[in-house]
């Protein structure tokens, strides 16, 4: 196996090597270098690496990886180098059998970390035709992270014996960005910057920035054949006391005086109550300082005071210009190109992934407000505490995984316990509470409110005010990634569909069950209804019931990608009332359209300032009470006689 | 009733609102008393601290009595008083930070060799006051800080202005009962998050702090500081209470009362319903943001979180357990319900041992607020004032069954009834 290996190494290398050695052979270059390889150091050890691989002698792979790895020894005795295997000494040029490792009287060899890192980068060639595809993978992962102009060549001699299409494009792609940046000819580097360009990488916008890189630089002219990348020009893409600190740090200028230096001037110049002849009662005016100032700088002794007016004729007085590191103008200009076109997609890229960020964000809404969607759109009932039952949803969830430890069960139970707790607490107060305040909304409002002060506090008194732990199973953890750029979690992939699961599960509940013609009827007209031998009281119950159950659902949902305390449910309250009233009161496709709207917009407001969440949020809310103004009955508004009053 | 029979001024707003004398005399009464038993010029009983959480009792009084006239009288449930109560907060201690930055400022200038100019001054308040969020320069909404006089317009003038760009929004497009609510709330909850950014101008989370020092007043004692800002308090409540019983008190009180009733008769009427809610809503947000500049100061302290909309809504929990529609029972739900929290909170109240559990109401406090507001909004929609009216035995008017009004939001038959 080893034998193997070495021998493909040797014949990847065997061209350029059969020129220079007939006979290969490892003994005579480690006997030759023998005092460099027993205590080697960082600066010394390069010659040596390379007359090893030079030599092209079978055994240089093994060997080095071995040196490298500490397992290479020297026998004192007459200085030769072995390795250790099974207790037996074994010769590193011949693999012969020396016998039986003594106790002592051998030395280990100990390269220190600068030279294992030599020696890792000579290996690196041997790696790429490694028959271990991880360990080829391993190689041009080092070789992207530190590109070098060496590596071209074994590279390039790797990339035929290579048998799987992957590393072969891989090789292929990492081959054109190593010629781009350090090919020697021009036509070879543009065809590779053409060749490489496709795709959003960030490997990909490095080599492009690093051929791009640029230098600033100032002076009375522009330097003659230099690569000029642009021109800045002061007072537009350059302020013009920035480009005077330029001029000033080129030692082109004298430094300008700041206010305080101007202070400190006067006052190391004080005479008997004035400075420049000017009383110290009057230098409170900026003007008068300067005057002393002048007064000062006329005598001779304080340097001349550099004004707007002087820096400005210093700056037009030179060039400020930024110039490419790489000479070759043809090798730049196809490199901004295809900068300019990767950026492109670059855009493309995060337009999709802020579209998937708030897709997933408008999901969350959903779930939130889906409950609401019913108890508040359908019908009319202000439910404050709908915040606590999400977050009952949550405990339950957290509680549930205190007993059953399995993350994936303890989900699965999780989800339907949240459910059947949250919806007898949703008839229950239906039953003690809402069903007294029918018609009267505000009074609901302030009730359920109440409501909502109690569970909070009780959840506090309960669990504590730190956050608890509810933890999502394995297979939720990590996200779907889809190039550098898009990338999403799979907690918010199973929200989506959760959500999406919700909305035709309510959908088919209201639209095609019996409990859902009944919900439709009282909600338009309940006396009618209850003629027609409907139980109004129960249908209520129920369906109040039935949107809070959902709300428990939600706040599992929440607890796993959010944390959970007892004031979760109040971070969501207001959202989801604006979801509901953005999206039409009284139908669940407008909950849909708010819930996708306020995601949208919000994201998109992060996308121009993304630093500031809060910000967002408070435009976003700006947003909705104008949204208001120009439709106050919702994306969705219903019509006819569904609208009500 | 001939015009020549009708009472006028005074008589006219006793008449309107019987409680007016009643609640000057004794809100008076409590003032005196308040100052005979202070450290300052009593006899200490009632401790510095003591006496400014009286104090700023009062002025949550003044806030729950703006809160009542849109609620109780005009039944608009804003859910968002507490911003305009903030931004008065936030317009007084902007000159109290700015003034009392600028003495210790000059103070450390004034040992230079040179005389500062303003522009130094001016940065180095700057760096002083925006040290804890990292910024130096006094922020554009800090152009007037160094004026009290134009501060205090800003006291009046922002609330005054929000309220009324707000409100025409609102009231343009009809939006209405619940809608209103959670749309006044969205805007605190707006307000309060814009606040919380540091690049917001006025600190961020940090807030405004140090407002208890009021420039000029240095060297007077804490005492007798908390005692002027009592007396103010108390004076600014009186004239708060002698305002809106005349604004409820004549034909325009009727007005305010039948939009409450029914929005929709009056404005067929031939009323500006819009003019009158502009009005109303606009005015109390000016009062509230009174109360607010003269509750931060002897707070000393102001942030975001206080205008959270979590504030907003305890406001309505104060009206509606003191009885909203009626002038005293907001003053009277304030204080009892803010008083009350401060003695369970502060740990006051004894914990109470069950055997296996130990009920420390530090903890149950606000578990008990929810619950008996939830049986106040059941069984005692007239809350406190309820019980005046037991006491008066004042008649509910007889209506012959009918609703008081159609609109959802109204009093119905069995509660005036009982």
């Amino acid at each position: 196996m080893l034998r193997a290996f070495v021998l493909a190494l040797a014949l990847a290398f065997a061209l350029p090597v059969a020129a220079q050695a007939q006979t290969p052979d490892l003994g005579a270059v480690l006997s030759e270098n023998a005092e460099e390889i027993a205590k080697p150091s960082r600066r010394s050890v390069g010659p040596v690496i390379e007359a090893l691989v030079a030599s092209g002698a079978p055994g240089v792979a093994e060997f080095l990886a071995r040196w490298q790895e500490r397992e290479v020894y020297q026998r004192e005795s007459d200085g030769r180098f072995v390795y250790i295997e099974d207790g037996r000494m074994v010769g590193v040029a011949d693999g012969a059998d020396l016998g039986a490792a003594p106790e002592d009287g051998l030395d280990q060899i100990r390269p220190n970390g600068g030279v294992r890192r030599e020696i890792a980068g000579a290996l690196v060639q041997f790696q790429l035709s490694a028959p271990d595809p991880a360990e080829r993978r391993a190689a041009l992962d080092a070789i992207s992270s530190d590109m070098a102009r060496d590596q071209i060549a074994p590279l390039e001699a790797s990339i035929p014996g290579e048998e799987l299409a992957a590393l072969k494009a891989r090789k292929t792609r990492l081959l054109d960005m190593l010629t781009a940046r350090f090919g020697s000819d021009t036509e070879a580097r543009t065809a590779a910057i053409a060749r490489m360009s496709s795709g959003v990488s960030v490997e990909l916008r490095g080599v492009l920035n690093q051929i791009l890189e640029v230098e600033e630089g100032r002076g009375a002219t522009l330097p003659p054949d230099a690569n000029l990348a642009r021109l800045r020009v002061p007072g537009s893409d350059l302020g013009i006391e920035a480009a005077y600190a330029e001029l000033v740090k080129a030692d082109l200028a004298p430094a300008p005086q700041s206010a305080e230096d101007l202070r400190q001037a006067l006052a190391a110049h004080i005479e008997g109550g004035s400075v420049g002849g000017l009383p110290l009662a009057r230098l409170s005016d900026p003007e008068a300082r300067r005057a002393a100032y002048d007064a000062l700088a006329a005598e001779g002794r304080v340097a001349p005071f550099v004004g707007p007016a002087e820096m400005m004729a210093a700056v037009e007085a030179h060039v400020f210009y930024a110039l490419y590191e790489e000479p070759d103008a043809a090798v730049t200009t196809a490199a901004a190109e295809a900068l300019a076109a990767v950026e492109t997609r670059v855009a493309l890229s995060e337009a999709v992934d802020i579209s998937l960020d708030a897709l997933s964000l408008a999901s969350i809404y959903f779930l939130a407000a889906i409950g609401l969607a019913v108890t508040f759109g359908v019908m009319g009932v202000i439910n404050m505490a709908h915040g606590e039952f999400i977050m009952m949803g949550a405990y339950t969830g957290y509680v549930v995984q205190q007993v059953i430890p399995d993350y994936t069960v303890s989900i699965l139970v999780a989800l339907p316990l949240a459910f059947a707790v949250t919806f007898a607490a949703g008839v229950a107060m239906e039953r003690l509470v809402i069903r007294w305040l029918y018609h009267r909304p505000l009074e609901t409002l302030l009730a359920t409110f109440g409501i909502s002060i109690a569970l909070q506090q009780l959840a506090k008194n309960i669990f504590g005010t730190q956050a608890r732990p509810f933890t999502a199973p394995d297979w939720l953890a990590g996200s779907m990634v889809i190039s550098d750029v898009i990338s999403i979690s799979y907690i918010r992939i199973a929200i989506f569909v959760l959500g999406l699961l919700f909305l035709g599960l309510l959908l088919f509940i209201l639209n095609r069950t019996r409990l859902g013609l009944e919900v439709r009827a009282v909600t338009q007209n309940p006396r009618m209804a209850a003629s027609m031998g409907i139980n109004p009281g129960r249908i209520n119950m129920l369906t109040f019931g039935l949107g809070s159950g959902i709300a428990g659902i939600a706040g599992v949902a929440i607890g796993l990608y959010a944390q959970v305390t007892s004031e979760m449910g109040a971070n969501y309250i207001v959202q989801s009332f604006m979801t509901v009233v953005v999206g039409g009161v009284g139908n669940v496709w407008g909950t849909l359209a708010g819930a996708t709207l306020i995601g949208f917009f919000q994201k998109g407001i992060e996308w121009f300032n993304p630093s500031n969440t809060l910000a967002a949020q408070t435009y976003m809310i700006l947003f909705i009470i104008l949204f208001i103004q120009v439709r106050p009955r919702g994306i969705v508004a219903l019509k006819g006689r569904a609208a009500g009053q | 009733m001939t015009p020549s029979s009708r009472p006028s001024g005074l008589a006219a707003l006793i008449r309107a609102t019987p409680s007016l004398p009643w609640f000057l005399g004794a809100l008076t009464l409590f003032t005196l008393l308040v100052t005979t038993l202070s450290e300052a010029l009593g006899t200490g009983l009632v401790s510095t601290s003591f006496l400014k959480v009286l104090g700023m009792t009062l002025c949550f009084c003044l806030a729950a009595l703006a809160m009542d006239l849109v609620w109780g009288y005009c039944g608009i449930l804003s859910l968002g008083h507490m911003a305009f109560f903030g931004i008065g907060g936030y317009a007084i201690g902007m000159w109290l930070m700015y003034a009392r930055t600028e003495a210790i400022v000059a103070e450390s200038l004034a040992n230079q060799l040179i005389p500062p100019t303003e522009a130094e001054i001016r940065d180095a308040i700057g760096a002083q006051i925006f040290g804890v969020v990292g910024a130096s320069e006094l922020p554009w909404i800090w152009g007037l800080a160094h004026a009290l006089p134009l501060q205090l317009l800003m006291v009046v003038l922002v609330p005054g202005l929000l309220a009324l760009v707000f409100g025409w929004l609102a009231f343009r497009s009809r939006v209405t009962g619940v809608y209103l609510s959670i749309l006044t709330q969205a805007m605190t909850l707006a307000l309060s998050l814009w606040l919380f950014q540091n690049d917001s101008g006025l600190r961020g989370n940090n807030g405004l702090s140090g407002l208890q020092n009021i420039p000029g007043f240095e060297a007077l004692p804490q005492a007798q500081v908390a005692l002027f800002f009592f007396w103010a308090s108390a004076l600014a409540l009186g004239l708060g209470y002698l305002l809106f019983a005349w604004v409820v008190a004549g034909k325009m009180g009727g007005v305010i009362r039948a939009i409450r009733d029914d929005e929709t008769r009056v404005r067929f009427l031939g009323y500006p319903v819009e003019g009158f809610k502009l009005f109303v809503f606009t005015l109390s947000a000016v009062v509230a943001g009174i109360a607010g500049a003269l509750y931060y100061p002897q707070a000393g302290i102001i942030n975001p979180g206080e205008i959270a909309p979590i504030a907003s809504i305890y406001l309505a929990v104060w009206v509606a357990i003191g009885g909203r529609g009626r002038l005293y029972g907001a003053v009277l739900g304030a204080g009892f319900v803010s008083l009350v929290s401060t003695w369970f909170t502060g740990g006051g109240a004894p914990a109470i041992d069950l055997g296996i559990y130990r009920i420390d109401w530090v903890d149950w406090w606000l578990v008990l607020l929810g619950l008996s507001f939830v049986l106040v909004t059941l069984f005692a929609p007239k809350g406190l004032g309820g019980l005046v009216d037991l006491w008066t035995a004042r008649q509910a008017p007889e209506r012959h069954g009918s609703d008081l009004g159609p609109d959802e939001g109204a009093l119905r038959e069995p509660e005036a009834e009982r």
